[in-house]
This record gives structure tokens, sequence and C-alpha cells, in this order.
């Protein structure tokens, strides 16, 4: 295995762990190789933040550890591991549903025999939709979708949809459920929750339902959660007040979150480390500090210099990276990114990946300029 | 609600005008009662765009962006106001008061891009059709000349040719918002509303979807009425920008003006909240204290007021107009005058 994992922390700190992992979708069309060895470690308790271009592989990333693949795709290699701390299993007043059911007979994959310590899952080895990975799901893993319409049951009122998740997770009966989804719903800055509750998907803005589906993500206090563009569709007072809710919510439950975002003005602000992405790959990973002040791939400093700043009275013309993202369904010889890439080596970049290789600690890159490791 | 927000400039310069728009949706549903209330979605704008302009409109999530957008080409019937608009050769007509036939003759000059690509896309359609749908529609190309203008309308929205006979969910999120634009140009109009059709797309994208607005704005003289979140963007685009609050247009001016020397102070929260692309600068953007206006029962006054560190006591009982303070640059603040407002910080 070539693949080393990101950033290096004692194992009792993480709280996921991704491996080589490869996603692939198959269509009409052929093999579209939407990751093609992703890995990376998340601390426990950090916000970890993904950017990349359009069709780079954040949400199939995402999507992948969740076990919410459609079922054109698969995931044909590599490994997800889950390390789940005491305090999230059966967290939040699960628990007592889950002992009742092992106290039936049944074996109790969620009862936490060794109390105190951390539970090793591998996620890619759990059936999808079995009672395992639906309770992990929603009350330890929870995603905010980028696609509100298409995750908001549109026959479905707001507040059935969201107190739904909350008496799925939480032993609380429909009154107390739609008391604790008006809660949310005014911690998401929603005016008038109680009218909210009462509306379906199509009648809110396009913010109210991308905050809708924030406020149903929130609800159980995961111990990781997934947050896919959340704040696209929001205004920035509306948003500092989201990125202010999250990190209340990182600091009082330990929430690790998983911030995927073009927004780099967020990911500066909100992040901890970043991961970037090209073609489903990780092509640097480190500290946010170090993306914006010391970006090694010439990927990442392209990223970084298409931003439009606001307050440069700037009427000049951006800077977009030349080019477009190759095909996923090709087969690109070399680094994917070498046919767009300022830095390309030829009879070198177009010849081998490069492999992820530490330059310094805490700072991983897969390109030739600091490195001639090839991955196998 | 008076005001002196109308245009001197002479009319031929302007494309589209719109007074006093109103559109109200009743409430119903969780605690409220049927029939108990309106929601206020807009309630009385006013705005004015130019020929060749982009004019920015920014707001608080709910504010009525979208509803005042889809209302003005008539996607959504008003419930009062007037939207005039200058149609090439015919002269001013009141769109508001248009009933179907002729709006059918008035729609391909006016054409939006919606905010959410993910449902206004048809699952079961090709990219082919979806691009090449209004060409149909409207006779305007068929057989090769079709799928040769769907593939240069892919071209310009930088996706490949290639992909016409796929269908959208095999696309990415920014893929999807992209043939929304492409479909949206299918007929050349003349006037855009584009509701955030960049805040789905990463950077570098938008970096090319914006040149490419701008490159299309030049070559066809469109005229844009642009919808976002991103200040950046809006500031890069826009011509002129207008800031809406809970349903009516609170500030309206000129790019430069607005972000630098803003008016209101709803505008001036605004350009504070920005985060900054950069981790060594983490400062707390203040927050607006208070609770968030409804649109159901908005406050008395300025609607504002409940959450404005300068409202006195005039701003509880009388709502401000939008009025010009200086030219060019319209103000619905009863302290426009006297107050010294921080724009943007250009550190
Ligand atoms: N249902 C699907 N069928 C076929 N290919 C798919 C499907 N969903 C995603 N893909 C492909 O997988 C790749 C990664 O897609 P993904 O949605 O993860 O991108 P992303 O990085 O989230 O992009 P965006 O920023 O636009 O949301 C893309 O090339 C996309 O075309
Ligand atoms: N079909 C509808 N029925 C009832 N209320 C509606 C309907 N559509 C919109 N609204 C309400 O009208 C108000 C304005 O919504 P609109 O979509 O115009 O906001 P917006 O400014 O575009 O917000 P965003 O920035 O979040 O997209 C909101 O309070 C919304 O709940
Ligand atoms: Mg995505
Ligand atoms: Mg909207």
């Amino acid at each position: 295995m070539s693949d080393k994992p990101g950033p290096k922390a004692p194992e009792q700190d993480i709280v996921l762990r991704v491996n080589d992992l490869h996603t692939y979708f198959y269509t009409d069309l052929g093999i579209s190789r939407a990751l093609n060895g992703v890995s990376f470690d998340i601390p426990v308790g950090k916000v970890m933040g993904v950017v990349g271009e359009s069709g780079c592989g954040k949400s199939v990333t995402a999507l992948s550890i969740m076990r919410l693949l459609p079922k054109s795709s698969k995931i044909i290699k590599g490994d997800i591991t889950y390390f789940r701390r005491p305090q999230h299993n059966g967290s939040a007043g699960a628990s007592d549903q889950i002992k009742q059911k092992s106290e039936n007979g049944q074996q109790g994959f969620w009862i936490d025999e060794n109390a105190g310590k951390v539970q090793e899952i591998r996620l890619n080895d759990l059936d999808p939709m079995g009672p395992e990975m639906r309770h992990i799901r929603g009350a330890e893993l929870a995603m905010i979708f980028q696609e509100p319409m298409t995750s908001l049951n549109p026959v479905y009122t707001i507040g059935d949809q969201i107190s739904e998740t909350i008496m799925l997770h939480q032993r609380v009966n429909k009154a107390e459920g739609l008391r604790r989804a008006i809660d949310i719903l005014e911690k998401v800055g929603m005016s008038n929750p109680k009218l909210i509750v009462g509306n379906y998907p199509h009648q809110l803005s396009g913010g109210m339902r991308q905050r809708a589906m924030i406020a149903m993500g929130l609800s159980c206090h995961p111990a990781v959660l997934f947050a896919d563009e959340p704040t696209t569709a929001l205004d920035v007072t509306t948003e500092a007040q989201i990125l202010d809710l999250m990190r209340d919510l990182q600091a009082q439950f330990g929430t690790t979150i998983v911030f995927i975002t073009h927004n780099l003005g967020v990911v500066a602000q909100m992040c901890d480390s970043v991961s970037v992405m090209y073609l489903g790959r990780i092509i640097e990973q480190t500290s946010v500090d170090e993306i914006f002040y010391n970006p090694k791939h010439p990927y990442t400093s392209a990223l970084l210099n298409s931003i439009p700043h606001i307050g440069s009275r700037s009427k000049e013309r951006l800077q977009p990276i030349r080019g477009v993202v190759p095909d996923p369904y090709s087969k690109i010889v070399g680094c994917p990114f070498h046919p767009r890439c300022n830095a390309f080596m030829p009879g070198k970049c177009d010849k081998a990946m490069p492999a992820q290789t530490v330059i310094s600690p805490g700072h991983n890159v897969r390109c030739f300029l600091y490195s001639d490791e090839v991955e196998e | 609600m008076t005001t002196t927000a109308a245009p001197k400039v002479s009319d031929n310069e302007l494309l589209l005008e719109v007074k006093g728009l109103k559109k109200y949706y009743p409430a119903r549903g969780g605690f409220i009662r049927r029939g108990t209330g309106t929601v206020k979605a807009v309630d009385g704008v006013d705005l004015f765009v130019r020929k060749g302009e982009t004019l920015g409109l920014v707001g608080e999530s709910g504010c009525g962006k979208t509803t005042a957008g889809r209302t003005i080409i008539r996607l959504l019937e008003p419930t009062a106001g007037e939207i005039r608009f200058n149609l090439a050769g015919k002269g001013w007509v009141d769109l508001a008061k248009m009933d179907r036939r002729h709006l059918q003759q008035v729609r391909p000059h006016m054409q939006i891009i919606f905010q959410d690509p993910f449902s206004s896309l048809d699952a079961r359609m090709t990219v082919e059709r979806i691009v090449g749908e209004p060409l149909v529609i409207n006779h305007v190309a068929s057989g090769q000349a079709l799928k040769d203008r769907v593939a240069e309308l892919l071209r310009v929205v930088g996706m490949r040719p290639e992909y016409m006979s796929r269908y959208p969910h095999a696309f990415s999120g920014g893929q999807r918002q992209r043939l929304g634009i492409a479909r949206a140009l299918a007929l050349n109009p003349s006037m855009i509303i584009c509701d955030e059709p960049v805040s789905a797309l990463d950077v570098s994208i938008q970096a090319q979807v914006l040149s490419l607005l701008e490159d299309l704005q030049q070559k066809f003289g469109l005229t844009y009425l642009f919808v976002a979140h991103d200040l950046s963007v809006v500031e890069h685009i826009s011509n002129r920008v207008a800031v809406m609050y809970v349903g009516r247009v609170v500030e309206l001016a000129k790019t430069e003006e607005l972000y630098y020397a803003p008016k209101h102070p709803y505008t001036e929260a605004l350009m504070a909240a920005v985060p900054k692309p950069d981790p060594r600068r983490r400062d707390r953007p203040i927050k607006l204290p208070g609770e968030v206006a409804s649109p159901l029962n908005p406050p008395s006054g300025c609607y504002f007021h409940p959450r404005c560190r300068y409202a006195k006591s005039i701003c509880s009982v009388e709502t401000p107009p939008l009025v010009e303070v200086s030219p060019e640059h319209y103000s619905a603040c009863h302290f426009s005058k006297e107050l010294t407002l921080r724009g943007v910080s250009t550190k």
C-alpha cells in the first residue's frame, strides 16, 4: 500500500480513518472512477475542510463513509474505520432502547461491553441498510446534504421530517420531538419556527431549506458531522450564525466536523486542517495555516489564486485555473493535474503517479516537485 | 409607502423599472391557523435596471429575492405594483398587467437561471433535451443545427459536448448548475435574472462562469439582475447593487459606494460579516442582536430597527422611505445623512 494516511495522530485521538478508498460508478457510459485512493485520519473534535473543484469526489467521499452511495456505485477497495467513543455509543437517550434489544437475546453490537474503551468499527464491512449502519447513521455519523431539495421529502412538513429524525434516535414522543424541532430551527436563525414546522419544503426559500437540513443534521448531536456545502445558499450574516452554532456544538459535544466547501473564507475561519482533492485523490493535506501560507501543490496555489477577494476594488478579470477537470471516465497516465499544471515536467509528471509523501510534519503532498516517490 | 426612488435617467436608458412590487402568500401550517396571516415575501420593492448593466441583489436568506425575481418575470402573480419593461422596438409595457398571450411574446426576452439546479433539471431528460428545450419550444432550431447549438452552449459553460446524451444524475453539483446556465443562454435573451447562478460552483468554475457572463454581456449587450450571497462575486460583477431586507429594498447604489460608504446600517452589518480568507484573522463578526424579522408579522416602523445599533425612537414608529440621499445613492433609513457607516475593510 503506497498511500500513507494523512497527518499522523496517535490512534486514540482519531475518530475516523479512511484508507486507500476507491469508489467507482458503473454507468452505461462505462466506469466513472470517482475515488482513486483517498486516505485521511480525522482527529476527534476537529474540523477538517475538504476543497477541490466540482466533480473531484468530495460528496462521494462523504457518501461512501456514510454508506449512502447509490446502487450504481461500489466501494471497490479500501477501509473506513470509525473509532466509537463511549460517550457516543447509543448516545442521546438511544441507549435504553438498545439495551432493551439486547436483553431480548439479540447480539448487541452497540453494547459497550468494554465501557470506557474506544471501539473500532469497520464501516465498509457493514450492510449499508442493516440495523448497525442505520443506527450509526443519524445518531453517530450525520450528514448535511448538498442538495436540500432532493434530501428533504416534498410531501412531508419540515416539522415532521425533523421530529422524525429526533424520535428515531432519541427516545421522545411526537410532541417533544416537535418541540425540539422548533427549538433547533430557531437556533439556525429561522424567524417564526412555529410556522415553519408546518411548511412544506417548497414554501421555504433556498437558504431556509438549507437551514432545515442543517437543523436535521445537528438535532442528534452526532460524533461526526459531514457538512456538504452547508452554507452556499446563505447570506453572510446567517452564515456567521450557523458557523457559530457549529462551533458551539463542537465545544459542547466534541463533535468532529468534515466541512466540504468551495468557500475558502469559510475554510480559513472554520477549519483546523484541509484536504485538497483532485480527481478522486487527496493531493495535499495539512493544517489550515499551511494551506494558506505555505501551499505546496501547484493545484492548491492555483485554487487559492482563483478566489475573488472582496474589497480589492477589483474589476480586473479573475484568474481561473486553465483547462477543465478531466473526465473521470478516462484514465490519465501520470499525475492527473499535469495537463493543467504550470510546473509540468515532461517525461515525469505524464509517466507516473506521484505518491502521497510527507514533506514536513503534518504536511503531505502528491507532487514530483517534492519527491520522486511513485505510487505503485 | 411614498418613494422618491424614481430614476432621474432618461427612459431610454432603462430596461426595467419596478415600483411598489408586492407578493404575498397566505400563511398556513404549524401552529398558525388558516387565514390568520399573510407572508409578505415581497412588500413594496422599488428598483430600476439600466440597459446592459448588472444590478446585484443581496440580502438575508428569506428576505424575498427569489420571489421578487420570479414575480418580475411573471412566473408568479404579483399581488400589487408595476413591472415596467422596455421591450425592444415596442416601447414600455407593464408586465404586471399583461395577460398570458402577451406574456408569451415577452418571455424569450427574459430568462432565469435558477437557484436550485437539482430540482430544476428534469432527471428523465438528456442533456441535449434540457439545454435544447427552449430552442425547440420556440422553434429556433432542430436537427443538426440544434445539436450544434447545444454543443456550442455546452462548450461556453465549460462542459464537453460529448455529455449531450447523458442524464443529469451523472453529474456533480457544479456540473449540473452549468447545464442550467447553458439552457438560459439558449435564446439569446436581453435580460437574465440570475438567481445565485454560481453559489453551487467552486471558485475556479465560478471564475470561469463569471468571466463567461461578462463576455456574453459585452457581446450581446445583456442585462443581468444578479442575486447572490457571495459579496465578492457581487462586487466583481455588478455595476450597482440593491440590498433587500424583509421584502423591501433598503439601499441601492453604485457598487463602490455601497461597499465602501454604505448608508444603511443593515448594509454595514452585511459587509462586516464576510468571512476573511485568512486563517490568521479569525475575528468573529459582530452578531446581529435581536430576532430575525419575520415577513409574517414584521416589526413596526423600520423593519430593521430591533436589530439596529443606531436605532432611535422614531425608528420603531415611522417607516423610512427609500430616498436619494446623494446622487444615485438611495437608502431607506431615517439617519442615512447623519451616520458615517463602515464599509468593507480594505486591509
Ligand atoms: N450517480 C452518479 N453516477 C455517475 N457518476 C457520478 C454519480 N455521482 C457522482 N458521479 C461522479 O463522481 C465524481 C465525483 O462527484 P462528486 O459529487 O463527489 O463531486 P464533488 O466534488 O462533490 O463536486 P461538487 O463540488 O460539484 O459538488 C464526478 O465525476 C461525478 O460525475
Ligand atoms: N410558495 C410559498 N408559500 C408560502 N411562502 C413562501 C412560498 N415561497 C416563498 N415563501 C416565503 O417567502 C419568503 C421569501 O422567500 P424567497 O425564496 O423569496 O427568499 P430569498 O430572499 O430568495 O431567500 P434565499 O436567500 O434563502 O434564497 C420566505 O419567508 C418564504 O418562506
Ligand atoms: Mg458535491
Ligand atoms: Mg432565493
